[in-house]
Order: C-alpha cells, then structure tokens, then sequence
C-alpha cells in the first residue's frame, strides 16, 4: 500500500490534479495508519518550543523551510527539471517515507527518543520540501492551472498539516504519558504479547522453582488462589523461622501456636525490661550533671574503646567480683534494692560470654562491648556461674524478674 | 571476641545519641534532688516517652511500627493538650481503637488469638496482615533490644558518674 503511490506516480498518465489529490489521500491514510507518525512528532514537537516553530516554519515555507536538510536542497534543484524533477521529488519523499515507516516499526519496541527524532527532523522538511517542490514544479508546469491547483493543494496541504499539528498537539498530551504503551500495543502487538507470555511464563517458572508440584498457569483461578495461598503460607513460615532465630528459647517449641505465644512473652518481656530500665533512671538520676554525652558520643560510639567501661565498670566490677563467684544464681536472682542493678549487671556480665543464654535482661547486651571487661577479669569461676544459668528456664527467670520488677515499682 | 568499631550511623549510635540528649533536657531543669515518688514517676514517663520516641525517630518511617509509635506519642501529646478544650481527644482515642476491633475481624489468619496479641503489643499492628506483622515483630524486637541496652548502658553511666 505505502509503495503504490510512488509507482503510480511515475506513470504519467495521470494529470498533475490526480498525482496530487492522491497524494493527498495517500498521506492522509499515512497519518492514520501510522500513529507513530503523529506520536513521534508530536514528541517531536513536544521536545522544544523550537520544533512547533520549525514545523510551523515548514507550513509557511515554500521551500524556504528552515531545517534545511540536505533533501530539501536536492528537491530544490531538482524542481528546474519539471516533469523528472517532480518525479524524482515525489521519489525522494516516498523514499524517505519509505524509509520512515519500517524503522518506526522497527523502533517501536525499543523506543529511542533521540534517534525518532532525528527521524521526524527530517521528514518534515522533506515532506514540506517535496510540498513545496510539488507546487512549484506544478507551477512550473502549467501556470494557471498547476497554481491555481498548487496553492489549493498547498493550502489543503497548509490545513492538513495544521490541522494535523493541532491534532498532534492534543495528541501529545495523552500519548505522550502512554505513548510507548501504545506504541507497544497498536504496533508491535505481537512483541509485546510475547513479552507477556514471557512474564507469565517467567512468573510460572520462577513458582515453579518454589513449588516444583504446582502448576504455573494463571488462567485458572482455582490454581491461583491456591498458589497465592501457599505463597503465603511460605512467606510465613519463613518469618516464624527468622523469629524463632530471634527469639531465645525458641528452638524446642514446633508448632505456630506455641511459637506465637513465645514471642508475645517475649516482646512483652522486653517491653517491661525498657519500662524498668527508665524507671530506674528517673530514681537515680536527678543530680547528675550530664557531660556524659560528650563522654558516652565522643569516646564510645566512634569505636568501642576501651575508654568508657573501666571508668563505669571497673568500681561495679571491684565490688562484685566476689559476689559473682560465690553468689548461686537463686541469690542473685532473689535480691532486692541496689542489688538488682548488680544483679542485672551480673547477669550482664555473664550473658557476654555465653552466646545463646536465654535470660531477657542480659539478652540485651552486646558482647562486643564488654570485651574490654573479658579482658578485666576473665576468671575460671565464670564458667560454674555459667553452667548454672544455663540451667535456669526461661520463663522461670522471667518470672522472678518480673516479680522483682514489680517489687522495684512498689518501693 | 573481636572489638566491633561501632557504626556512627548504627541503631545503636543513633538512638543513643538522642537519647542522651532527651535525657539531658529531662534532667537539665531539676538541680535539687527530688524523692517524691510523684516526681519520680513524671520523670520516669518522661524518660519512658523519650526511649520510645528516641528509637521511633532512629527508625524514621521506614517501618510501621515507627510510624505508629511516633503518630500515637504526637497525637497523645495533641490530645493532652485538647482535653482541656473539648472531648475531641477521648473522641479520637476511641474512633482508633474500634478501627483496630473492626480489622482485627477482617484479617481472620489461622492463629487468630495470638495474631491478635501480637498485634496488641506490636505498635501499628492493628492494620496489618500475619506476614507483615512478622516482618515488623521480628524488627521491633531487634529495637526493643537495642532500646534496653542503651538504657540500660545510660543508667550504669548515671550510676558511675555519681
């Protein structure tokens, strides 16, 4: 179809007013086929307030268009010759439509702003070059007749195009958002079907990698509601199982059930531990004037040095120390007062060197900051201590921590 | 046990570091030694609220607990402020908690008694389906546990320092 308006062309039976009200059909049918045409430019005149100039300029150009690209200049040359020049410029404004058309469709998919624009940059010029050349070499033809026949044709061309322009310009906004949808959906169809059936069967494998039982097909909703299930279903266990990690004491417990109620004790537990820990702040804080974030900010956190522990540790640690190793772990847990604080410091102490205790207030320390106390006072008494904290259960220590947190709240 | 340089950027670091200076402001008005257990307890609230916000904030909003936390501390300090004014704030109070009754129902998961514990105790858990209340509960825990460390490293430093 787009090759039947050259050759028709260049059979000279036809009168200049055919050639050209064909032509005109031609590009009509052009500009509707080829959305992509009036996308581009659109685009094309989206880019720059330029280019609606430029276009504009191709409209009242007669010849004298300013993209002069190197076809409107031949077509300018060629139109001296009449009846080959105009062939010769209808040729080259096939051609170059020619051209066009399959690299658009050949674009579509993979779409290349600058490289369409290039493309539209020179079609316009050759098409008002070919325009105007047309007119011209109609003039130049027969003078009343081809003129009178060029300007109407020139001005349904004008109107045409302006029409188009404007067609553009509301198109530009809708298609600009969707243009590449669009483009993909009206011109490579069948790319993007393929691309979705690759999805889909990406999507099918990448299931069928998790699942090797199920079938990957989403057409059918049964399977999809089953699928999305065990999806979900893996996506949880594969959460309890990070939890179970988290949460000490978890190991020995199967089932969601018992699991869940772990870790509610647990959160709960540490939620208690923090309100414990700031209620023993506010007792004992009130005079204390606080250069300790200078101290705590500078020293500590850049690296933990060794700086801050023995200036807070090293006196606890004095005291305690006969404590730790004589103390079982029933005293220690069965203080009161003050010696909760060293309690929990024992308990602190302790939880550093054993890696998986379960015990909610030592839980919370970091081992890489007592190293420093490791290193102060590393004592093979230490090791009874730990064996009987290994002992102790979990929820037991729980609870006497918990009755002791409630005994510090009375006082 | 190697010495871990501590990430300036870490958890750890950042809510230590506002906590530090909430713990500074909460302190800073009171030079006499105060022992009444009313006191006692204002401060400790304070001190509760500002753990709390502290690690909310460390957090930003890159999770809903955070977010929940931080909402709840803003629109409790607003509603304190509005109770004297009107019962807007029992209002808002209210409308929240029965929102939170009605999605309980809807999300009807297989634990449904211990999912609804869990979302009790997990800030923000009202809205959210079992497998993002995992998500979030095993996150929250890591900062629970982060929070009481650093209290608790505070509170040894208030204890060394006097």
């Amino acid at each position: 179809m787009n090759r039947a308006l050259p050759e028709m062309l260049q059979s000279s039976d036809m009168t200049v007013l055919e050639r050209q009200r064909a032509r005109l059909k031609w590009q009509a049918e052009q500009f509707q086929q080829q959305n992509y045409f009036s996308e581009l430019s659109g685009v094309f005149s989206s880019q720059t307030g330029h280019v609606q100039g430029f276009q504009q300029g191709c409209l009242m150009s007669r010849g004298g268009a300013r993209g002069d690209s190197v076809l409107s200049d031949m077509a300018m040359t060629r139109q001296l010759k009449h009846e080959p020049g105009l062939e010769t410029a209808w040729q080259g404004l096939g051609k170059v439509d020619m051209e066009f058309a399959p690299c658009g469709y050949g674009s579509g998919p993979s779409f290349d702003m600058n490289h369409a624009i290039s493309r539209t940059s020179s079609c316009p010029p050759a098409v008002a070059a070919a325009a105007a050349v047309g007119s011209k070499a109609v003039k130049g033809n027969s003078l009343k007749m081809g003129s009178t026949v060029g300007r109407v044709s020139f001005k349904k061309r004008k109107v045409e195009k302006s029409q188009n322009t404007e067609v553009v310009a509301e198109d530009e906004s809708k298609r600009i958002k969707a243009s590449e949808e669009e483009r993909e959906s009206k011109i490579t169809g069948s790319s993007t079907h393929r691309n979705s059936t690759d999805k889909k069967e990406n999507s099918g494998d990448t299931s069928k990698l998790d699942y090797i039982h199920v079938r990957a097909r989403r057409g059918q909703a049964t399977d999809s509601h089953s699928l999305a299930e065990r999806v979900r279903r893996e996506k949880i266990s594969e959460r309890m199982k990070y939890l179970q990690d988290l949460v000490p004491g978890c190991n020995k417990i199967t089932g969601k059930a018992g699991m869940l109620d772990e870790i509610i004790n647990y959160v709960q537990s540490l939620q208690r531990q923090v309100e414990f820990l700031s209620m023993k702040l506010a007792t004992v804080n009130p005079s204390l004037d606080f250069n300790i974030e200078n101290l705590y900010v500078k020293e500590v956190l850049p690296s933990c040095t060794t700086n801050f522990p023995p200036v807070g540790m090293a006196p606890e640690m004095e005291n305690h120390s006969p404590y730790l190793q004589f103390n079982p772990i029933q005293q220690v847990v069965s203080g009161c007062g003050m010696e909760m604080g060293t309690n929990s410091c024992d308990m602190a102490l302790r939880r550093t060197i054993s890696a998986p205790v379960s015990i909610p207030e030592a839980s919370f320390l970091d081992t890489s900051c007592f190293t420093d106390m490791q290193q102060i006072q590393p004592s093979a008494a230490w090791d009874v201590e730990l064996q009987n904290l290994y002992n102790v259960e979990f929820p037991g220590s729980i609870e006497a921590s918990g009755l002791k947190m409630e005994m510090e709240m009375e006082m | 046990m190697d010495l871990q340089n501590l990430n300036p950027s870490s958890l750890k670091s950042r809510f230590t570091a506002r906590f530090l200076r909430a713990l500074t402001e909460i302190n800073a008005p009171k030079t006499i030694s105060s022992s009444s257990p009313r006191e006692i307890f204002q401060r400790y609230r304070r001190i509760k609220v500002a753990a709390d916000k502290s690690m909310a904030y460390s957090v930003r909003s890159r999770r809903i607990w955070s977010r929940a936390t931080l909402w709840r501390l803003r629109t409790r300090s607003r509603s304190r402020r509005l109770v004297s004014f009107g019962r807007r704030a029992s209002v808002k109070t209210r409308t929240t908690a029965s929102h939170g009754k009605e999605n309980k129902e809807h999300h009807g998961a297989v634990l449904g008694v211990q999912a609804e514990e869990l979302r009790e105790l997990v800030p923000g858990g009202e809205a959210m389906d079992l497998c993002n209340l995992l998500d979030e509960t095993a996150h929250y825990i890591k900062c629970l546990t982060t929070q009481g460390f650093c209290v608790y490293m505070g509170g040894l430093l208030c204890e060394g320092c006097c």
